[in-house]
């Protein structure tokens, strides 16, 4: 393999103020985005890797514990009551919605807008958001108190010809979150088909060789394969885009719908959209600022890669902190004394603690990336995103909690405290993501080889580097 | 369904001959060959005589095998079919028998359901003259102790179970032995009874046995004011009280709602008096003097905060004011300081209220308080005028002796025998005299008990009594009015009646207590009654005449009277060093009676809320000044015995008093107590504190906190109603200027704000949607009558009115409802999590218990109660978030739930605005308190299903509960199905009645069409319970039903009626009645002051364009919102 470094053909002159700063650095040849990418499959199994996979799955076993223990006994075991009938369930479900969201808006809204730059981060947000998804799937599931029965959610005929309830947004639900599922799976998995199969070209082993065959499909690169997959491609981006802003609209409706002060809002579709956007980037930092180095990316996921997103999370955390604002205002405005009681008691009343904590993590912690020097600083870029991740938990728990804790009549008004069973089944569900990802990271490739190979220069045919010239083929 | 009928058995083969020549014979050798085949009871069959003794019989033991049992998918039974069907026996449908609870000195007419021959509801008897068919709350629990499992069960000798014939032998050697020495040695300890029987069999054997000694305990002695009086007119004479002519009521420290004797006819004449037709009404005033909170202090309009042991001082001073002339009076008065804080205006003012309604005012004291009052009270009710208007004496029993002089006897060595009846005094006797210690001077304790309690332990031989449902007896209520108490099952365990006991003892030749009570019927009746008046008695419930028997002439005897206010001592003011201490009834358990039982065990205390347990109540100012709050642990020393308990800030409640209630604290040991759903429940006895000297309230207390804290399940933790129009009240001058108050009140009565807002015909602003309810109207007649009635019946719509202004919040309805819809109990762990299941609660709201609120307004606080229940909205929020549809409308307005098709989303409940859905979190009809959280995945597990059983023995797939399970089950309405975990549920209006009712009227209907239910036949669980009558339920199409006519009220308002859910119940503001002289006034109540101030609203004005009778209501208000 030839040292990029030693065979640099000259390059001419161009004006520093038009030279875009390059996607992947260090004029790094394709075949070294190859070599580096699949180096995290097909290399010997780092000892953080295990060390983090054996507390995931740790983590995972504790969460299936508590699933069974809640499905067999019964929805008690929970701290949920009435008046709160909803509470850490709904909370992490939103919460997992929420950062399910990113990974949809890079690959498919970014792709749309021709921000080149999504291709180093969005297989990984990608399938970020599946898992994410899946986790979320589990709570609407067993939060119910007979989940054998969950299915009658679906619009199965039956011998009793009674259909779902087609008014209730918990319906709706069901609906939005499977339907993005599937699209998401689907977007995600075509746009593996090329690197599987590069995996494919490149196993050493035949059972190597038999899986990553079956998932390419018959992959050849050929240009017919090529264009369909473009075409493939471009389509399902369209599909997803409306998905990404409906789902988080629709999942918000399980509260504006209803008529619980604090719920009942016009505000919280592009407010819930704008959040998830926010945690979903938020997560994405999270996972891809440690993983980048560990994995010796840092030549595809650069610095630059992680300000834009940065970006993103501090837009977003302002225009939920924007949002916030606007509840307050609304309810004053409204007239509404029992709108506004809602609101006074989220700052003031017992959950005052979720409600500032929430306030500081979402809309005081994001105004930091107005520093370059911190979106540039790995370390404090990765504290803020775990901050964004607290805080949008802590905005669903507020919503939910604080709304539904004091709503109309005061001699139902209750205080919730969470019980070991809502607390690990939660830490279980990172477990789930947590082990799903590490699979993931380790089993596929977790940076779109094709992609970003299509954002380098050499793939540039005005570029210097690019075009079929000599050294910069691979 | 399998089905086994036993027969005797046979052999499958061989050739078929008779059995014998015996058969053929038809020889008792056979019959009892045949007898031995069947199950115990079956030799009845034989006995033409007792065959209804038989049907009674089987059906408690086959009922036991599980038969009857709805939510059992598959119940194997194993019963025998009728050979002759019974007369008027109908399988499946229920039967009503009248009888009566006996209740100390007095007694409640019931109409109790037999489903398929077990009783699973208590009703009032509404026949009854006294009565108007509710009941209190005891009365409704007392069913579940009939099929307690911990119930006594058995006969036994010095704790050993015996046969119960040998019991009897025992009884019959008692009666040999004392017959010849006339009953020397002979002591007899009862409880209060008013049953004729009783005293007639007493008065026997007072003859044949003169040297008997009779005595007489009441843990809880409600009989003060009758000894009192007994003593001032020189007869036996018990008052009876007529509230509903009282314009002008005076209680001290009596509380009728909850603590006093006839409380469910004191509540019924006390609503009465209240009930407010129209603006153009009357109603009385209440004035309460009272120590702790208590629902009667919350149902007056003047309240007056005192200790216990200061009500003599005020009473001396009123006196004083009505009674001038009176030197007794006069000299207690002067004696007597009134207590700290008492404005001398309120009971001047007081006094001239009640001399201005002279023959219709009452002064009531509670049987807590000293003779001395008692004394007062009687003479003053006499300077009223008010005997034989409102205080009317009836006849008594003769005292007998009491408990202090049967402990001197005993420590004297003079009772051979000790024969106990009922009570538990190992439990309850005055502590100083140590009863489990002294009674064992007896040679031979001898008792009758319902339960093997602390009492138990010391008895040699111990016979369980029946339950009133189980046994024969009379009673005579509060009027006295003769009353049947007639079975509606044979005793489940063989139990034994006190009137059997004591005829076996005085070795009378009937024993049997229906020939007994027919014995008194007859002389009743005068003579020998015939079968048919026996039979009229029985099915009506009481004899008529004997009501008649309420205007005793008896006049009071001043010197007497004089010679107790002359005797009264003066106790000193409470202080935080020399604290009160008042030991009183319990709400719930009583004198510890119900301890057992879980109804009464998890409902919540209607001031504090508390469930399960008991506490120290206290003012916040004596709080503060010990340093203590909700939860802490104190440790309360009176006359050097001390008790912990925890402490519990009752706002309302006097300083420097604190409250016990008895009956907690009990233990579950090897030698007796309490039974399992007792055991452990509250920290204290206060029994333990309770003395000969210091009765009921104690002086001289002192308390210290332990610095550990206890954790109290309360059911609701916020007592502000924040300035919500939820509860609407009014004075009643303002109600009669502005009678349409109530509807101005919420953000509907804003919509006019906006000039041009356009409005509909009702005066409310057009909606942009339209009401899918209304929408169906229209529709429906659009497309034509088939549409319209399958979406809305024409025939029936039903509809709820609860009178604020009656409710005294009793919580009968609260167990009605519990007993009638198989609601099952949770237990302490899950009210403190907030997962209470009662479809109806009491919402329980302290005016100025916000934050700004001044500190007198803490201290002395307003109480409204309001029963919550599924309001069965129009354009329920429920039924459109629900996923599957498992809550939906039905064609007459009522709002159901379908079990089967409910997945548990909870999202129903997070958008009821009035949070009255209740969720089964786990199986609670299955595993017990206990076992809530045990996962069936584990071994160890008691339930319906367990995973290692399933696996390792399938046969055994469901661990078979034991018989108690089984026997709890038979308290269930076959009616309503029992839910299981994952499922919500809610109030249903009492669909079962709803639909017993509509077949019934169909059936009667026939050809005709005329299939309307006629008003009153449908009467939901909860009103039926109502004492009050604050529980109104009918059809809304029938505008001659009283539902409709009550909704017409001006006073009729909807809760957060201006979401537009248009609730189906509605409620009518409260009313009180204060006096504008009196000190404590105040120029509104004070919940709806803090409405006007915090949302700067004025209902008594037509703000914002709207104007009374706008808003929603019933009615179509005329007067429109638009000006």
């Amino acid at each position: 393999m030839a040292s990029p470094a030693t065979s640099l053909p000259a390059i001419p002159e161009v004006p520093r103020e038009l030279e875009r700063q390059p996607l992947v650095l260090n004029q790094r040849s394709l075949g070294w985005l190859s070599d580096h990418i699949t180096a995290v499959i097909e290399g010997k199994t780092p000892k953080w890797w295990w060390a983090t996979f054996l507390v995931s799955l740790s983590l995972l076993g504790i969460g299936t514990w508590c699933v069974a223990y809640l499905i067999s006994t019964g929805v008690g075991v929970w701290g949920l009551m009435i008046p709160v009938g909803w509470a850490w369930d709904i909370t992490n479900f939103v919460f997992w919605i929420g950062i399910g969201h990113a990974g949809t808006l890079i690959s498919a809204i970014l792709f749309l807008l021709r921000q080149k730059w999504r291709t180093s981060i969005n297989r990984a947000a990608e399938a970020m958001t599946i898992f994410a998804v899946m986790c979320a799937g589990i709570f609407p599931l067993i939060h119910v108190g007979r989940v054998w029965l969950a299915w009658w959610l679906l619009p199965l005929p039956n011998a009793n010809s009674i259909w779902p309830q087609f008014r209730s947004p918990l319906l709706w639900d069901v609906f939005a979150v499977s339907t993005y599922f599937t699209v998401s799976l689907l977007f995600w998995y075509m746009g593996l088909i090329p690197d599987l199969a590069t995996m494919r070209d490149r196993a050493k082993t035949k059972i190597r060789k038999i899986l990553y065959g079956l998932g390419a499909l018959g992959w050849i690169g050929s240009n017919r394969h090529w264009s369909n997959y473009e075409k493939a491609y471009l389509l399902l981006a369209g599909l997803s885009t409306p998905l990404v802003l409906s789902v988080h609209s629709i999942v918000s409706f399980d509260f504006a719908v209803s008529q619980v002060p604090g719920w009942h809002t016009t505000i919280f579709p592009p407010y819930f959209v704008a959040g998830a956007i926010f945690s979903g980037f938020g997560m994405v930092l999270s996972l891809l600022v440690p993983l980048r180095t560990l994995c010796r990316l840092e030549d595809v996921i650069t610095t630059r890669h992680v300000e834009l997103m940065c970006k993103v999370v501090l837009a977003t955390g302002s225009m939920v902190g924007y949002a916030y604002g606007m509840e307050f205002f609304i309810a004053w405005y409204s007239g509404n004394p029992y709108e506004l009681y809602a609101f006074k008691n989220r700052a003031f009343g017992p959950y005052y603690w979720a409600y500032w904590t929430m306030v500081t993590c979402n809309v005081i912690s994001p105004q930091f990336f107005w520093f370059k020097k911190i979106r540039r600083n790995m370390v404090l870029v990765f504290i803020l995103s775990i901050f964004v991740n607290i805080g949008m938990w802590f905005e669903r728990f507020v919503i939910i909690v604080t709304s539904l804790h004091r709503d109309y009549m005061p001699a139902n008004w209750a205080y919730f405290r969470p019980t070991w069973v809502d607390i690990w089944t939660f830490v279980g569900t990172f477990g789930l993501f947590m082990t799903l990802f590490m699979l993931f990271m380790r089993f596929l490739p977790m940076i779109a080889i094709a992609e970003v190979k299509g954002v380098t220069p050499h793939a540039d045919p005005h570029h210097p580097l690019g075009g079929a010239k000599e050294g910069g083929h691979h | 369904m399998k089905k086994t009928a036993p027969s005797p058995s046979e052999r499958a083969t061989g050739p078929a001959y008779w059995r014998s020549l015996d058969q053929l014979a038809d020889t008792p050798e056979f019959r009892e060959w045949v007898e031995r085949e069947f199950p115990e009871g079956a030799s009845e069959f034989s006995d033409p005589v007792s065959r209804r003794h038989f049907v009674k019989i089987m059906s408690a033991s086959f009922l036991l095998a599980g038969f009857g049992l709805t939510g059992c998918r598959r119940p194997e039974e194993t019963i025998l079919p009728f050979a002759e069907q019974p007369e008027h026996y109908v399988h499946g449908v229920a039967q009503q028998f009248a009888t009566a609870m006996p209740d100390r000195a007095t007694a409640l007419p019931l109409v109790v359901r037999s489903s398929d021959g077990r009783p699973t509801k208590i009703e009032g008897n509404r026949l009854h003259p006294d009565s108007n068919g509710g009941t209190d709350v005891f009365a409704q629990a007392s069913l579940l102790d009939l099929y307690d499992p911990d119930r006594a069960q058995r006969f036994t000798r010095g704790g050993n179970t015996v046969r119960r014939e040998e019991a009897l032998d025992q009884l019959r050697s008692i009666a040999t032995k004392f017959a010849a020495n006339k009953g020397k040695g002979l002591a007899f300890l009862s409880a209060h009874s008013s049953s004729p029987s009783r005293a007639r069999l007493e008065k026997a054997l007072r003859e044949t046995l003169p040297e008997a000694r009779w005595h007489q305990h009441e843990a809880v002695d409600l009989e003060t004011a009758g000894h009192v009086a007994s003593r001032l007119a020189g007869r036996p004479v018990r008052p009876h009280y007529k509230l509903e002519k009282a314009k002008r009521l005076l209680t001290l420290d009596f509380d009728f709602v909850g603590a006093e004797a006839d409380s469910a006819t004191l509540i019924r004449g006390f609503a009465a008096g209240r009930r407010l037709q129209d603006s153009h009404g009357d109603m009385s005033r209440l004035y309460a003097v009272e120590s702790l909170m208590t629902s009667t202090g919350v149902s007056a309009d003047h309240r007056l905060r005192v200790p216990s042991s200061a009500v003599q001082a005020v009473a001396a001073a009123l006196g004083a004011q009505l009674a001038p002339d009176n030197a007794a009076l006069s000299e207690l008065a002067s004696r007597s300081p009134l207590p700290g804080g008492v404005d001398r205006k309120w009971i001047v003012e007081c006094a001239r209220d009640l001399a201005a309604h002279k023959g219709e005012s009452i002064i009531l004291a509670g049987h807590r308080q000293p003779p001395a009052v008692h004394a007062i009270v009687a003479l003053l009710n006499d300077v009223l005028n008010n005997r034989g208007a409102t205080v009317l004496y009836t006849d008594s029993v003769p005292p007998a002796g009491d408990l202090a002089e049967l402990a001197s006897i005993l420590k004297a060595g003079q009772v051979d025998t000790l024969v106990v009846l009922g009570g538990n005094p190992v439990l309850t006797a005055p502590a100083d005299l140590q009863w489990a210690e002294t009674q064992g001077k007896a040679k031979t304790v001898l008792r009758l008990g319902y339960y093997e309690d602390e009492t138990f332990a010391g008895c040699q031989w111990h016979l369980p009594a029946a339950h009133y449902l189980e046994s024969w007896g009379d009673a005579r209520t509060g009027d006295g009015t003769y009353v049947p108490v007639q079975p509606l099952l044979a005793p489940l365990f063989g139990g034994l009646t006190e009137l059997e006991v004591l005829a076996r003892i005085g070795g009378l030749d009937v024993t049997r207590p229906h020939d007994i009570v027919r014995e008194t019927f007859n002389g009743m009746a005068g003579g020998s009654a015939s079968d048919n008046a026996w039979k009229k008695f029985l099915h009506d419930g009481f004899l008529a005449e004997t009501g008649g028997r309420l205007a005793l002439n008896v006049s009071l005897d001043g010197s007497e009277a004089a010679s107790i206010l002359r005797a009264a001592t003066v106790a000193p003011g409470p202080s935080v060093e020399n604290l009160e201490v008042v030991i009183h009834r319990d709400l719930k358990v009583d004198d510890g009676r119900y301890s057992n039982n879980g109804w009464m065990q998890e409902l919540p205390d209607p001031l504090t809320k508390i469930t399960w347990d008991n506490a120290v109540t206290l003012s916040r100012k004596t709080a503060s000044e010990i340093g203590v709050k909700n939860g802490d642990v104190v440790e309360v020393t009176l006359d050097g015995r001390t008790i912990e308990g925890p402490v519990w800030v009752q706002p309302g409640q006097a300083d420097y008093s604190l409250g016990l209630a008895v009956g907690y604290g009990r233990q579950r040991t090897a030698t007796g107590g309490t039974g399992r759903v007792g055991h452990g429940v509250g920290l204290f006895n206060a029994y333990a504190l309770r003395t000969t000297r210091s009765g009921s309230i104690g002086t001289g207390a002192k308390i210290r906190s332990t610095g550990r804290s206890y954790k109290i399940a309360s059911t609701q933790d916020h007592g502000s109603m924040e300035g919500r129009p939820i509860v609407r009240e009014a004075n009643l001058d303002d109600y009669k200027a502005h009678p349409g108050f109530a509807r101005n009140m919420d953000l509907e009565s804003h919509y006019g704000a906006i000039p041009g807002f356009p409005l509909d015909a009702e005066g409310r602003p057009k909606k942009i949607y339209e009401n899918p309810y209304h929408a169906y109207e229209t529709r429906g007649s659009q497309v034509g009558v088939t549409l319209d009635t399958i979406i809305k019946s024409d025939v029936h719509q039903w509809g709820m009115s609860i009178d604020l202004s009656a409710c005294v919040g009793c919580t009968a309805c609260v167990v009605a409802c519990q007993s009638e819809n198989n609601i099952p109990i949770v237990g302490k762990d899950q009210v403190s999590r907030d997962r209470e299941m009662h479809w109806i609660r009491i919402d329980r709201y302290f005016s100025g218990a916000s934050e700004k609120a001044a500190p007198e307004q803490i201290d002395d606080p307003q109480v409204i109660n309001q029963p919550m229940l599924c309001q069965h909205c129009e354009d329920a929020p429920c039924e459109s978030v629900c996923p599957v549809n498992a809550t939906v409308h039905d064609a007459e307005g009522l709002n159901v739930m379908a079990y089967n098709r409910c997945v548990g989303t909870r999202y129903c409940s997070n958008n009821c605005p009035y949070k009255v859905r209740r969720f089964n979190f786990f199986d609670y009809n299955k595993h017990s308190v206990e076992d809530r959280y045990k996962t069936p995945l584990a071994t160890g597990h008691k339930g319906s299903w367990n995973l290692v059983n399933w696996f390792r023995r399938p046969e055994e797939h469901h661990t078979v509960p034991d018989d108690q399970w089984e026997l709890l089950k038979l308290v269930r309405n076959p009616s309503v199905s029992v839910r299981m975990r994952g499922v919500m549920e809610k109030c249903t209006f009492c669909v079962q009645r709803i639909e017993q009712a509509k077949i019934t009227q169909k059936n009667k209907a026939g050809q005709s069409g005329d299939v309307q239910v006629p008003d009153g036949a449908v009467v939901t669980a909860c009103q039926q319970a109502c004492p009050a009558d604050a529980i109104v339920f009918g059809n809304l199409l029938d505008p001659e039903s009283r539902v409709s006519q009550l909704k017409k009220n001006e006073r009729d308002y909807g809760v957060l009626a201006f979401l537009d859910n248009r609730p189906r119940v509605t409620y009518l503001a409260r009313i009180r009645n204060p006096n504008p002289a009196m000190p404590d006034v105040r120029d509104n109540p004070l919940n709806l002051q803090e409405y006007m101030d915090s949302q700067h609203a004025n209902p008594f004005e037509a703000h914002h364009g709207a104007v009374e009778g706008g808003g929603h209501g019933g009615q179509a208000a005329g007067k429109g919102g638009a000006h």
